[in-house]
């Protein structure tokens, strides 16, 4: 249980939350290196930072996941420490995960009463489950935030933004509990959703503020300025600026985070006259419940942006390219020879590669070193025959870390070690280490990372582009698909509904969305 | 309201303040994991040197040595099918095979005999991997299954009853009778085909995948190594080693049987690859720790007896002796969740 040192009397100005010189080490790592500050109550206060800057062990050590090498943490004026998760919901912090941490099998009463927090009208007797009264409870914690959502209804049945209300709804719950203002933690909860759904959270946001604080971590600086009231700034570890919304812009809040300017020109479009032969071309592929009758053609130096929304197939339609799901009929045609069997090493022996947007699980085995997936698919000199060679290995990855500027500069740590964009950033090295990168397979490539890191994998992107490998991608927003694709095409319901060469003509978002649903 | 610059608060973050040496708790580092499985066994060889000093004198090590050898061969092939995530609960009764294939060859083949053992129990894994593979049954209940065909093989060739290499016994008993600093060449090889194995992990591809495999099979599979041909090669080196130990039991004992020596290798194989770091979730294992893992295996037994434990506790001192060592070699740094 938590250690409560001297409760001192709780004074009505005592900041609801108070950060006083935490630091962090993991290893040779320093991920915070004394952080300070304070959350009001009832105040919204964004917390902004590259990927690696530290938030995420930040917000770690405030749910009690890790704890802090030295500092206080006070929650309404008591010195608080938090030796494991419970303990911090015991104290009125609740989080929202920035992976969505429902168990998707269970229904959402099940989901919130899980919470650990214990049951204030006995829903649970005797380690067992009363229904009605467990159900009632989950309608009436659902209700708190506005949201109607039957409580026996199974997490995997609803959508995103429905989930994401779930989470918050429970982590709203601690207040039951304490007693006190809640602290609500919101990692990333947009990152998932599409941006309709975005406003329901907003608005979500702002009556959670009449409950409670909040902190509000995104990398949408867009959204950060108008949910929030303050923003704090991590760069490095540390805490650089912080800032009142109604007076800073979105610009220098980029700028105080990445603390250079490195934005990148635009993508120019001139390929030059003459379009060079197709790479891939794909005729008619279908499979049964996914996609149908898709034709197009993928050529060097050109990017296929393929828009549509959940249920268009277009990630079923890249996965069947890259030969990891079947495909019913149709054919590929790679360099103009069709292709007979097809799996996914084939594709990759034929100079394929394909960023999964289910990065940790697919993309990466995040145990082994980053220099060793670096070299996984492409070993290239760190292979002779059938031998590794280490120093070879470290050469390679010190050059790419070197280039796309991972940090912390170590190859030698495991991947997982890594934050989720310096480990984007080594998932895109392994395919871009390939000697004959033909087709570069995208799937939602910047999705979840800070603008620093985006535009580092973007011009990376660009780069294998302009080296001479066609790129198909899944963008995560329209503006996306447009600035980055050469040809959009549309897809609605498994079929193309539509497609642009932007040479020609550039569709606007609106052009898009029509022809999406 | 404008921009708020630097109050008090905050001043600490701001301002490059001398940040205080971070306090760390007990953190076992690499070096342990390393190092784990033999500091364990210096211990234990200590403790029983002190409990008992006529132990080290009167030949443990080199009975303990012998014990541990069919232990650490058949534990070297589990930990390579572990490494890759999958378990072979059928490597002793392929041992056993390879014994009774030996004794009841060893007089018409002879020098050969030993070669079409390993041979055909290496197929046999080879099958195992092919199955568990191809099936997607999981490892635990394939090889469960081939456990219990394999005893019935056994059963069936031996027709129950005791079967003695009859001649040319001296293309093995030279693995028991040849020794070096007090232990048999039997162990050394086993301590060689270790050391081979380690390199084959740390210096090739194929030890690299089946790292990887371990890990995260569906990343590996994406990042497009071949899965499959990687699984089916751990459980072909597990057929291998199997077959190496059944050649140290005829080596031992001049004959096998479905119930003599070496038909109760399982568990402790199991044990030691455990005891030498492997991790059971795998994507952990390293092939000289395990010669540590089955040497503490072999020698619980043997000093528990030379100490004076009575007979009935015996069982007891194994299973403290066998939680503990695990609790200290085991590599933690994917916990988490532990299966």
């Amino acid at each position: 249980m938590t250690t409560t040192d001297q409760p001192s009397p709780v004074t009505a100005t005592a900041p609801a939350l108070e950060v006083e010189n935490v630091t962090k080490s993991f290893g040779p790592v320093q991920a915070l290196k004394g952080v300070s500050f304070r959350i009001a109550r009832n105040e919204v206060v964004g917390l902004i930072g590259e990927n690696g800057a530290g938030k995420s062990t930040l917000l770690k050590i405030l749910t009690g996941v890790h704890q802090p090498d030295s500092g206080v943490i006070r929650l309404s004026g008591e010195t608080v420490r938090f030796r494991r998760p419970q303990d911090a919901v015991a104290n009125g912090i609740g989080v929202v995960h920035q992976e969505q941490s429902l168990l998707t099998n269970l229904s959402v009463a099940e989901n919130i009463a899980m919470n650990a927090v214990s049951s204030k009208d006995q829903a649970i007797r005797f380690g067992v489950y009363r229904w009605r009264k467990l159900n009632e409870e989950a309608a009436e914690v659902l209700n708190r935030v506005g949201s109607s959502i039957d409580p026996r209804t199974i997490v995997s049945n609803l959508s995103f933004i429905n989930r994401q209300m779930v989470e918050v709804a429970r982590a709203l719950r601690v207040d039951e509990v304490t007693h006190t203002t809640p602290v609500v933690i919101l990692d990333e909860p947009t990152s998932v959703l599409e941006r309709n759904e975005t406003e329901v959270l907003e608005r979500e946001i702002r009556r959670l503020k009449d409950i409670g604080s909040v902190i509000f971590v995104s990398h949408r600086l867009d959204e950060v300025l108008r949910i929030c009231d303050r923003v704090e700034v991590l760069r490095h570890g540390e805490l650089v600026a912080h800032r009142n919304t109604d007076s800073v812009s979105e610009d220098e809040l980029f700028h105080l985070m990445i603390g250079q300017d490195s934005r990148a020109k635009r993508h120019s479009r001139d390929k030059g006259g003459h379009r060079p032969e197709p790479v891939l071309a794909v005729r008619d592929l279908t499979r049964k419940g996914a996609f149908r009758n898709v034709s197009f053609e993928v050529v060097p130096r050109h990017t296929v942006a393929i828009v549509g929304s959940i249920g268009s197939g277009r990630e079923e339609l890249c996965r069947a390219i890259f030969g990891t799901e079947p495909f019913h009929s149709g054919s590929l045609l790679v360099e103009g020879k069709q292709v007979r069997s097809w799996s996914m090493r084939e594709a990759i022996g034929r100079g394929f590669g394909y960023v999964p947007s289910e990065r940790r699980v697919e993309g990466m085995v995040g145990g082994l070193t980053a220099a060793e997936n670096l070299t996984l698919t492409h070993p290239g000199k760190s292979r002779a025959g059938l031998v590794l060679k280490r120093r070879a290995r470290n050469d390679i990855a010190k050059e790419w870390f070197e280039r796309l500027d991972v940090r912390p500069r170590n190859p030698g740590l495991r991947l997982e070690r890594f934050s989720g964009g310096n480990q984007q950033k080594v998932v895109m090295a392994k395919w871009l280490t390939a000697e004959n990168l033909k087709v570069l397979i995208l799937d939602h490539p910047l999705r979840g990372l800070d603008p620093g890191a985006m535009e580092t994998v973007a011009a990376q992107i660009r780069a294998a582009s302009d080296a001479g490998t066609g790129v198909v991608l899944l963008a995560d927003t329209l503006e996306e698909a447009i600035e980055m694709g050469d040809e959009i095409l549309v897809m609605r319901d498994g079929e193309v509904t539509a497609r642009y060469d932007l040479s020609v003509e550039a569709p606007t978002a609106v052009d898009l969305l029509a022809k999406m649903v | 309201m404008s921009t708020v610059e630097k109050p008090d608060v905050n001043s600490g973050a701001t301002t490059a303040k001398p940040v205080p040496e971070p306090r760390r708790r007990f953190q076992a580092g690499g070096l342990w994991y390393t190092a784990g499985p033999l500091a364990v066994f210096i211990v234990f060889l200590v403790i029983v040197a002190v409990l008992q000093p006529s132990f080290l004198a009167g030949g443990g090590l080199k009975i303990a040595s012998v014990q541990a050898t069919p232990i650490l061969l058949v534990a070297l092939g589990q930990a390579a099918v572990l490494l890759v995530g999958s378990i072979d609960l059928s490597n002793a009764a392929m041992a056993l095979v390879s014994a009774v294939i030996l004794a009841k060859t060893l007089g018409s083949l002879g020098a050969v005999a030993p070669l079409v053992c390993l041979v055909v129990v290496t197929l046999i894994g080879l099958i195992n991997g092919l199955l568990v593979v191809y099936t997607q049954v999981p490892s635990f209940a394939l090889t469960l299954g081939t456990l219990g065909i394999l005893q019935s093989a056994a059963l069936f060739l031996t027709k129950a009853t005791t079967v003695y290499a009859s001649s040319n016994t001296e293309v093995v008993t030279w693995l028991f009778q040849t020794f070096l600093v007090f232990i048999p060449a039997a162990f050394w090889v086993a301590v060689i085909l270790a050391v081979v194995f380690w390199l084959v992990l740390r210096t090739t591809p194929i030890g690299q995948g089946m790292t990887a495999v371990g890990l995260n099979e569906t990343g590996a599979l994406f990042s497009g190594l071949n899965t499959r041909l990687i699984k089916v090669i751990a459980f072909a080196l597990s057929g291998f080693f199997a077959g190496m130990a059944g050649i140290t039991i005829i080596a031992q004992a001049g004959a096998a049987s479905s119930f003599g020596l070496g038909s109760d290798l399982l568990l402790p194989g199991i044990a030691a690859a455990m005891v030498g770091g492997t991790a059971i979730t795998g994507g952990v294992a390293n092939p000289i720790n395990v010669v540590f893992g089955a040497l503490i295996v072999a020698l619980i037994p043997i000093a528990s007896a030379a100490i004076g434990i009575p007979a009935t506790a015996q069982s007891l001192v194994y299973g403290l002796v066998i939680i503990i060592a695990v609790a200290l070699t085991m590599s933690r740094s994917h916990a988490g969740v532990v299966k």
